[in-house]
């Protein structure tokens, strides 16, 4: 069977992409793990914005992933920066010790 | 193609990489009087922002970029915004461990993101900016490295925003995958028939959260009280204010400029985020002790009242929107200005702080006193007109079911919420704790702060004609 793969699929992917980084950001209580789960949604929507762009000939979809990537690193700079300060002060990278400011 | 449109970014930009760059040859003794000078300068840049008359919408970048008369009006409040915030952090730089300049060009460049968002006009613009604004404050809300409050807001910002940046992002995609363009004035076009796409239904109602969450509007709040409470005061100022009013020109773009017929069927979906938002705010504003945190309930209370305008759903409320943004800039900026002075010998922010405050200081007494009167919406201030609007905006609408028990949710909300804001005003004036403590001396900048304050909620208050005139013809360029 040679189906081809379709826009169908990569939508599919993507979304069950998504579903397990927002699982992982909810269930995991490290600090790090939760932000590789954060980029991992980011980038079920850059797959999704591939496949549509690829599949609707819309390269605006392309050049949105470029800028989503470009930002994201940025993030990613800063977030790991202020995560590695927390630690250093702490000595801690858990969600439960983040309770000096009360709930 | 027309870059010239975007001449006030430009400027702030430029006034930004220029302060670091000072920030070389200043000596360290001198750095923090940069403040002084960013200020002056946004000063220069929001009169010549008046020369600017755009009757009809000129775009720029292939229709990404729009300038109007709604942008025009929120690129104006951001400004004034950034420079009553740049005076309060002058006031509190040397709480600040070090880079004090970098603190300055931070707030410009998130003054960018804002003065882009109040122009998006494409929703790979609506990211970019969002995510300038969110990015720098990610920072400045964790600047005090050696406070672990102040880290540990930082971090709580961080791993939320990331969060609701991921659904705004794939919400973008599925509306890019329906609609086939990001454009807002191709989707507005192409809108009756979109409006029956699940796929694009489902795109829009992530952008929505994602937008919510820059606002705090429930369920997206969560993370309001803590970062207000631990970030630097002056961070806590311009998140209040700037981000608050940068998610609200958005949702006003994107909901009531872009798919209209779509706002009018969710309509009970906003009322009902708008409902739960009021309730949480103020009933857990109630046993708040501490003033920022206190703030930061009553930030989302407001949220909600504007959701009010939002779900009305016409040009009334936009407009309402637009005026009660205004009036909530000065009440909060001032209540923040008094906090950063107070707080400066206790470390603390608890409401004890500013008992028999008007013994040892009139000025920030009645500023601070104004401040949460106006936030209250107790004529003749601000704060009451505001909540009027929004309140008259949505009664047209009272035969939909529902809009009755969203009016009387947002009643009760005002009732419960004055318990709390006079609670504080009682503590000023009749607090007994600390009227032995010496007298506090005001500098110069943030008493200029506090009066510039004072005046706007005062003329807001008792002139609402011409600033509402300001708002209505502002909100026409979102008539399709």
């Amino acid at each position: 069977m040679n189906h081809p793969v379709g826009l169908q699929e990569y939508l599919i992917v993507s979304a069950a992409l998504f579903c397990l980084g927002l699982f992982g950001v909810i269930a995991r209580r490290n600090l790090f793990v939760i932000y590789m789960s954060l980029e991992l949604m980011l980038n079920a929507a850059n797959l999704a914005l591939v496949a549509l762009s690829r599949f609707t000939n819309n390269l605006d979809g392309q050049v949105m992933v470029l800028f989503i990537i470009t930002v994201a690193a940025a993030e990613v700079a800063v977030g790991l920066a202020l995560i590695v300060a927390l630690y250093r002060k702490r000595q801690t990278a858990h969600t439960e010790d983040l309770a000096s400011l009360k709930l | 193609m027309n870059a010239s449109l975007l001449i006030l970014e430009y400027a702030v930009v430029g006034l930004a990489l220029a302060i670091l760059l000072l920030d070389l040859w200043v000596p360290a003794s001198c750095k923090a009087k940069l403040g002084h000078l960013a200020a002056f300068t946004l000063t220069g840049i929001l009169l010549a922002s008046f020369a600017m008359h755009p009757e009809t919408a000129h775009y720029a970048f292939k229709q990404s970029y729009v300038l109007d008369g709604l942008s025009l009006f929120f690129k104006r409040f951001f400004i004034l915004a950034a420079i009553l915030v740049l005076l309060i952090s002058v006031e509190f730089a040397d709480r600040m461990p070090t880079g004090i300049s970098e603190y300055y060009a931070l707030i410009l460049f998130a003054l960018t993101g804002m003065m882009l968002a109040a122009s998006a006009s494409d929703f790979a613009m609506v990211f970019v900016s969002l995510e300038l604004i969110t990015v720098t404050f990610y920072i400045l809300t964790s600047f005090q490295r050696n406070r672990t409050r102040s880290l540990e807001s930082g971090v709580k910002y961080l791993i939320l925003g990331a969060l609701s940046s991921a659904f705004m992002v794939y919400g973008i995609a599925l509306i890019f995958g329906a609609a086939g363009t990001m454009k807002f004035t191709a989707i507005l076009a192409s809108s009756a028939a979109l409006a029956t796409k699940p796929l694009f239904l489902l795109g829009l109602l992530l952008t929505f959260s994602g937008l919510a969450f820059k606002v705090a509007a429930f369920p997206f709040q969560i993370w309001a009280p803590d970062v207000y409470q631990g970030a630097p005061v002056p961070s806590t100022a311009f998140l209040a204010v700037g981000s608050k009013a940068a998610g609200f020109v958005l949702l006003l773009r994107v909901l009531m400029g872009t798919v209209p017929n779509i706002t009018a069927q969710w309509a009970p979906l906003l009322m009902l985020v708008a409902g739960v938002t009021i309730l949480y705010g103020n009933l857990c504003a109630i046993p708040q002790r501490n003033l920022k945190r206190l703030l930061g309930y009553s930030s989302i209370g407001n949220a909600g009242y504007l959701l009010l305008g939002l779900a009305a759903s016409n040009q009334a409320g936009a407009g309402a929107i637009l005026y009660y943004l205004s009036g909530y800039l000065f009440s909060v900026l001032a209540a923040f200005a008094v906090i950063s002075v107070v707080s400066r010998q206790t470390d603390d922010e608890d409401i004890s702080i500013v008992s028999g405050l008007h013994k040892r200081s009139p000025l920030l007494a009645a500023a601070l006193a104004l401040g949460f009167i106006s936030l209250a919406g107790i004529p003749p201030l601000a704060g009451f007109f505001g909540k009027f609007l929004l309140l008259k905006s949505i009664i047209p609408n009272v035969g939909q079911p529902g809009v009755a028990l969203l009016l009387g949710t947002a009643l009760f909300g005002i009732a419960v919420s004055f318990y709390y804001y006079l609670g504080v005003v009682r503590a000023i004036y009749w607090g007994k704790n600390n009227s032995d403590l010496p007298p506090i001396a005001v500098p110069v900048p943030v008493r200029l702060v506090l009066y510039v304050c004072i005046a706007g909620m005062l003329y807001l208050g008792c002139f609402p004609n011409s600033p509402l005139g300001t708002a209505t013809r502002a909100v026409l360029a979102l008539k399709p």
